[in-house]
C-alpha cells in the first residue's frame, strides 16, 4: 500500500510536467531587467517561442551546468567572466557555434573551437558613497584603499562566490607575482582585510549596507554601480583605478547537448545583434564586446568610461590557473586576520 | 500482524530509506575518499592539517551546543506557562509563540538583518534614544548566531514540550500528588520523565539544524569560521573533493551526539496506560499575578512579533529611500502591484504548494510506518540501520543533499539503482521528502512511545484487525505528534531553499528560489512582499491544520 502510494504521489508529479519543443532556457547572471526586456523582444520577433531564463550567479552557473551533464536543462549560457567559460569549455559543457558576427571581436574575447564569445566588457571600478568620498579624499588608486582614512569603513563582497571579485583579488595577486614577489600580493591583500569592516553575502547586501552608510567604499564593476545610481537613485559614485583595472570579457555560449538548440542559436544571435547590444549598452551601462559598433551610437558614459580606464595587462591563462589556490588560501589564512 | 506481513513492510520502508536517503550519501562518502591516486585519506590529512577547518569543527559543536541550552531555556518554560496558567490572552499568545515557525529562514535572516544588524530599525532606535555616537551593537560574529538560532529554534522546544503535555495524562500527577509528593517532586519524578522523549527529540533536532544552519553564519558570522560555511566555500571554489570530506566531518560529528542522545532516550521506558486526558488549567486567582503574566505574554509575544512587523514594513518601502533614517521614509504598494502584475507570478506559489504537500504526504505514509517499526517493543530486523538512516538527513546540510542527489540521479543505471530525476520536477520533492523525514519521524515516535503495548493488545485481543487498530486505536492517539510533525514538514518544505536553488528547473521553480532572484535584483521591497506572502501561506497551512483537528493540539495556532 505504502509503496503504491508513493509511486502514486511520484507518478502525479511527473504528470504535471510540460515538455514543450518551441521555448529556450537561458541561464544568466545579467538581471530580470535586461534579461526581461530581452525576453520580450524575442518573443516578439518569433511569437512561437518562449523564452525563459534563470537568474542566477555565474558560479552557481557552472556549478549546475556541471551536475545537469546527463539531463541539460540549460539551452545557453548568457554571461560570466572569460575564466569561467574557459573552464566550462576545458571540461567539455560547451557546443561550438560561430555567430554571424564572429570576426567582430577582439582576439582574446573569444574561446578556443568557438566554444564561447564575448558579449560585453566589464570595468571593475573603487566604488563609494558620494556622502563620505569628496573632493580630496576620493580614492585614485588601488592602494588608497589601504589608508587609514578608510579603517573600517571598506565592505567587500564575499569573494570565493563572486566571479568579478575573484578577478579583482586575482589581479591584484598576479601583479605581484609578475614583479617576482606573490607574498607581497597576500600581505596587500592582509592589510585590506584590515580596513575591511564587513564581507557580505551578495551584491544586494552591500549596496544596502553602503547607502545606509554602514561602510563607505568597496570594489565592485562598473555597469551595476550605474544602475544603483540611476535606477534606485542611492548617492554612489566610482572611479577607475588610475594604474590600471581589470577589464574582463562577459561571454555567452551554448550548453552541449542542449534540448533546444535551433532556438538556442536563435536567441545567441538575437542577444547580441548590434541592436541589442546598443540596448544593452543605453539602459544597463554595458559596454559591447563586439567592435563593429560605432561609438558615437553608444551612449556618452560609456564612451567616457572606454576613455579613462587603463585596463590591466592580465594573463588569463594565469589567472584562470591560480584562482582556487589563492582564494582557498585567502579564505584561510588571510579573511578576518587583521581584527 | 503476521510475521510475513511485517517483514515485507519492513523490506519495503528500508528499501525506500536506502535507495533515496542512503544511496546518495554513499557516493558522496566514496568521493571523499577518491584520491589521485585510488583509494585513501589523503583529503582528510589535508583537512586536519588547515586550522581554518579545526577551527570551524569546533564553531560549529559550540554554536550547537549552546543553541540547545538557550533554545530549551526559552522553549520550555513557555510551553509549560501556557498549558498549565489561564490567564486572559492564553490562547492567541499560545498559538503566537510558534510564529517563528512561520518565518522561512531566508525571509527570517533578511527581516533580523533590518531590525537588529548595525543600520537596524532597532539597533538605531537605541543609538538615537541615548545619543550615542557609534551604533550600540554590532549584529555578528558567535554571538550574533546564537541568537538567531535560539530564535528561530526553540520553536521545536515549544511544539515537543508542548505536544508532550498534551499526551500527559493529568490522573498520574494527582496521583503522585495524593500521594504525598510536593509539586516539585511531582515535576521532578513524574511529568520530566515522562517529558524525556520530547525534550530528547527537541535537543536532537536543534542541535543537528544547528550543526547543519547555513544562512545565519554566512550572513552574520563575521570572522567565525562554521563547517557549513567552510563546505559552501570549498565547492564554490571548486575543491569538490575537500567539500565532500567537511561534510562527512559534519556528518559523523552529527551522528556521535545523535547515537549518545538516543542511547540515553532508549535507557527509560516512558509509556502511559491512558490517552492523555485533558488538562485541568489553573486559573490565576491573584488579580495581580494574572496581569503580571498577561503583560509577560503580550510583551513576549510583541517581541516575537517584530520580525514579521519588519518583513511587512520592509514590503511597502519605496525602493532606494530608506537610507540612513530610523524608519523607512516612503511606502507604496508598487512593491505588491509589480507582483501581481507580474503573468508568471502564481506558478512560484502554484509549484510550492504542490511540491511541499506531495512531500508531506509521502513524508506521512512513510514515516508513520517506519515510526510504528521503531516503537515497536520487540526487536526485528533491520531496526538499526533503519534507524541511522531515518535519522541521517537532519546531520547533512541542504546544499550536500542536493549535490548527492543530483550526482546519484543524474545518471540512467537501473542495475545500479540510479535514474535520471535531475532536471526533472520529481527531484525537488524526494529532496523534501528526504529532509523532512527525520522530523515527521521523530515526530510520531516520541507519541509512539507513550503508547502502552498493552492499548494494542487489548484491540486485538478483543477482536479488531491491523488496520482498524490502526484506524481507531493508533492514529487517535498519536494524532497530535502526527499533526504537528505534518505540519512542520510541509512548512519547511515551503520555506525549502539551499537544496532547492541546486535542484529547481525552470518548470518547478519554488517561492524561496524566488525571493533570492528577487533579492538579486536588488528590490529589498519585491522580495519582502514575497516573504509576507510565503508568511501568509504558512499562516493558511497552521489554520487548515487547526480546522482539521480542533481539539487535537494548541500549536496549530
Amino acid at each position: 500500500m505504502l509503496a503504491v502510494a508513493f509511486l502514486l504521489v511520484l507518478f502525479c508529479i511527473s504528470c504535471a510536467e510540460k515538455s514543450d519543443a518551441t521555448r529556450v532556457i537561458v541561464y544568466s547572471p545579467h538581471g530580470k531587467e535586461l534579461l526581461g526586456e530581452y525576453e520580450r523582444l524575442f518573443e516578439t520577433q518569433y511569437p512561437g517561442c518562449d523564452v525563459q531564463w534563470l537568474d542566477m550567479g555565474s558560479q552557481d552557473i557552472l556549478d549546475r551546468l556541471r551536475s545537469e551533464r546527463a539531463n541539460p536543462q540549460a539551452d545557453v549560457w548568457f554571461g560570466a567572466p572569460n575564466t569561467m567559460f574557459s573552464q566550462a569549455a576545458k571540461a567539455g559543457l560547451l557546443e561550438s557555434f560561430r555567430p554571424s558576427w564572429a570576426n567582430s571581436v577582439p582576439a582574446d574575447a573569444h574561446g578556443d573551437a568557438d566554444t564561447w564569445y564575448g558579449t560585453y566588457f566589464t570595468p571593475e571600478v573603487i566604488a563609494f558613497n558620494s556622502n563620505a568620498a569628496q573632493g580630496d579624499s576620493v580614492p585614485r588608486d588601488w592602494d588608497d584603499l589601504l589608508l587609514p582614512r578608510w579603517k573600517g569603513r571598506v565592505i567587500i563582497r564575499d569573494p570565493v562566490p563572486s566571479g568579478g571579485m575573484r578577478v579583482i583579488f586575482g589581479a591584484i595577486l598576479f601583479l605581484h607575482l609578475q614583479q617576482g614577489d606573490l607574498e607581497k600580493g597576500f600581505d596587500w591583500l592582509r592589510r585590506l582585510d584590515t580596513n575591511t569592516k564587513e564581507y557580505v553575502a551578495n551584491s544586494t547586501l552591500l549596496f544596502q549596507k553602503m547607502a545606509r552608510g554602514e561602510a563607505d567604499i568597496t570594489l565592485w564593476n562598473m555597469p551595476d554601480m550605474e544602475l544603483q545610481r540611476n535606477v534606485y537613485h542611492y548617492p554612489f559614485d566610482y572611479v577607475f583605478p588610475s594604474s590600471g583595472t581589470p577589464y574582463l570579457t562577459e561571454g555567452i555560449a551554448l550548453v552541449r547537448g542542449a534540448k533546444h538548440a535551433e532556438w538556442a542559436r536563435r536567441y545567441y544571435e538575437f542577444v547580441t545583434s548590434t541592436e541589442s547590444l546598443e540596448l544593452a549598452a543605453q539602459k544597463y551601462f554595458r559596454i559591447p564586446a563586439r567592435t563593429d559598433i560605432p561609438l558615437q551610437r553608444l551612449p556618452e558614459r560609456i564612451a567616457r568610461a572606454r576613455q579613462q580606464l587603463r585596463p590591466m595587462k592580465l594573463d588569463w591563462q594565469v589567472l584562470e590557473r591560480e584562482t582556487p589556490g589563492w582564494m582557498r588560501r585567502w579564505e584561510n589564512e588571510i579573511k578576518g586576520s587583521g581584527k | 500482524m503476521s510475521n510475513r506481513a511485517r517483514f515485507l513492510i519492513v523490506c519495503v520502508v528500508l528499501v525506500i530509506a536506502l535507495w533515496l536517503i542512503f544511496y546518495p550519501q554513499l557516493f558522496i562518502a566514496l568521493e571523499s575518499l577518491r584520491t589521485s591516486s585510488g583509494w585513501g585519506l589523503a583529503h582528510y590529512q589535508e583537512f586536519f592539517s588547515e586550522r581554518a577547518n579545526i577551527q570551524a569543527t569546533l564553531n560549529s559543536l559550540w554554536i550547537s551546543v549552546w543553541s540547545v541550552l538557550l533554545a530549551a531555556i526559552i522553549g520550555t518554560p513557555l510551553a509549560f506557562l501556557f498549558h498549565r496558567l489561564e490567564f486572559p490572552g492564553r490562547k492567541t499568545f499560545s498559538a503566537l509563540a510558534a510564529l517563528p515557525m512561520l518565518l522561512p529562514p531566508l525571509v527570517g535572516t533578511i527581516a533580523i538583518m533590518f531590525l537588529y544588524g548595525e543600520s537596524g530599525i532597532m539597533t538605531r532606535s537605541i543609538q538615537w534614544l541615548f545619543g550615542l555616537s557609534q551604533p550600540p551593537f554590532q549584529f555578528s560574529g558567535f554571538f550574533a548566531i546564537l541568537a538567531v538560532h535560539a530564535y528561530t529554534l526553540y520553536v521545536y522546544f515549544f511544539l515537543f514540550v508542548t505536544a508532550g503535555l498534551e499526551r500527559l495524562d493529568e490522573s498520574q500527577l494527582e496521583a503522585a500528588r495524593s500521594l504525598g509528593a510536593s509539586e516539585f517532586q511531582v515535576f521532578r519524578n513524574v511529568t520530566l520523565p515522562l517529558l524525556t522523549p520530547a525534550l530528547v527529540g527537541a535537543s536532537l533536532l536543534t542541535f543537528l539544524t544547528s550543526m547543519a544552519s547555513f544562512s545565519a553564519p554566512y550572513l552574520f558570522g563575521g570572522g567565525t569560521r562554521v563547517l557549513t560555511v567552510q563546505i559552501f566555500n570549498s565547492k564554490v571554489n571548486g575543491d569538490l573533493a575537500l567539500a565532500y570530506t567537511q561534510s562527512l566531518v559534519l556528518v559523523a560529528a552529527s551522528l556521535l551526539v545523535l547515537i549518545v542522545l538516543r542511547h540515553y532516550e532508549t535507557r527509560r521506558s516512558y509509556a502511559s496506560l491512558s490517552k492523555g486526558a485533558g488538562t485541568f488549567r489553573r486559573r490565576i486567582k491573584n488579580r495581580k499575578l494574572e496581569r503580571i503574566f498577561g503583560a509577560l505574554s503580550i510583551a513576549a509575544v510583541i517581541f516575537l512579533l517584530l520580525p514579521h512587523l519588519t518583513i511587512l514594513l520592509v514590503s511597502f518601502v519605496e525602493e532606494g529611500s530608506w537610507t540612513t533614517q530610523i524608519l523607512p521614509p516612503q511606502y507604496t504598494v508598487d512593491n505588491y502591484r509589480r507582483l501581481f502584475g507580474d503573468p508568471q507570478f502564481f506558478q512560484p506559489i502554484h509549484n510550492s504548494v504542490v511540491m511541499s504537500l506531495t512531500a508531506t504526504v509521502a513524508n506521512l505514509l512513510w514515516g508513520f510506518v517506519a515510526a510504528y517499526l521503531l516503537s515497536a517493543k520487540k526487536p526485528f530486523w533491520g531496526r538499526r540501520i533503519l534507524e541511522a538512516i531515518i535519522l541521517l538527513p537532519w546531520a547533512i546540510p541542504g546544499t550536500v543533499l542536493a549535490i548527492g542527489l543530483a550526482s546519484t540521479f543524474s545518471v540512467h543505471a537501473p542495475l545500479r539503482g540510479q535514474m535520471v530525476l535531475v532536471g526533472t520536477s520529481w527531484i525537488l520533492p524526494i529532496a523534501y521528502f528526504i529532509r523532512n523525514a527525520p522530523l515527521v519521524v521523530r515526530a510520531l515516535q516520541s507519541s509512539f512511545a507513550q503508547i502502552e503495548a498493552s492499548i494494542e493488545e487489548a484491540a486485538y485481543s478483543l477482536g479488531a484487525g491491523a488496520l482498524y487498530t490502526m484506524r481507531r486505536v493508533l492514529v487517535p492517539l498519536v494524532f497530535p505528534g502526527m499533526l504537528a510533525g505534518c505540519l512542520m514538514a510541509f512548512v519547511l518544505a515551503l520555506g525549502e531553499f539551499v537544496a532547492s536553488i541546486v535542484l529547481y528547473t525552470v518548470d518547478n521553480r519554488p517561492i524561496s528560489v524566488e525571493i533570492l532572484a528577487q533579492l538579486r535584483q536588488f528590490s529589498f521591497g519585491t522580495s519582502a512582499a514575497y516573504g509576507v506572502i510565503l508568511i501568509l501561506l504558512i499562516a493558511t497551512a497552521f489554520l487548515i491544520a487547526r480546522f482539521a483537528s480542533r481539539e487535537a493540539t494548541e500549536i496549530s495556532l
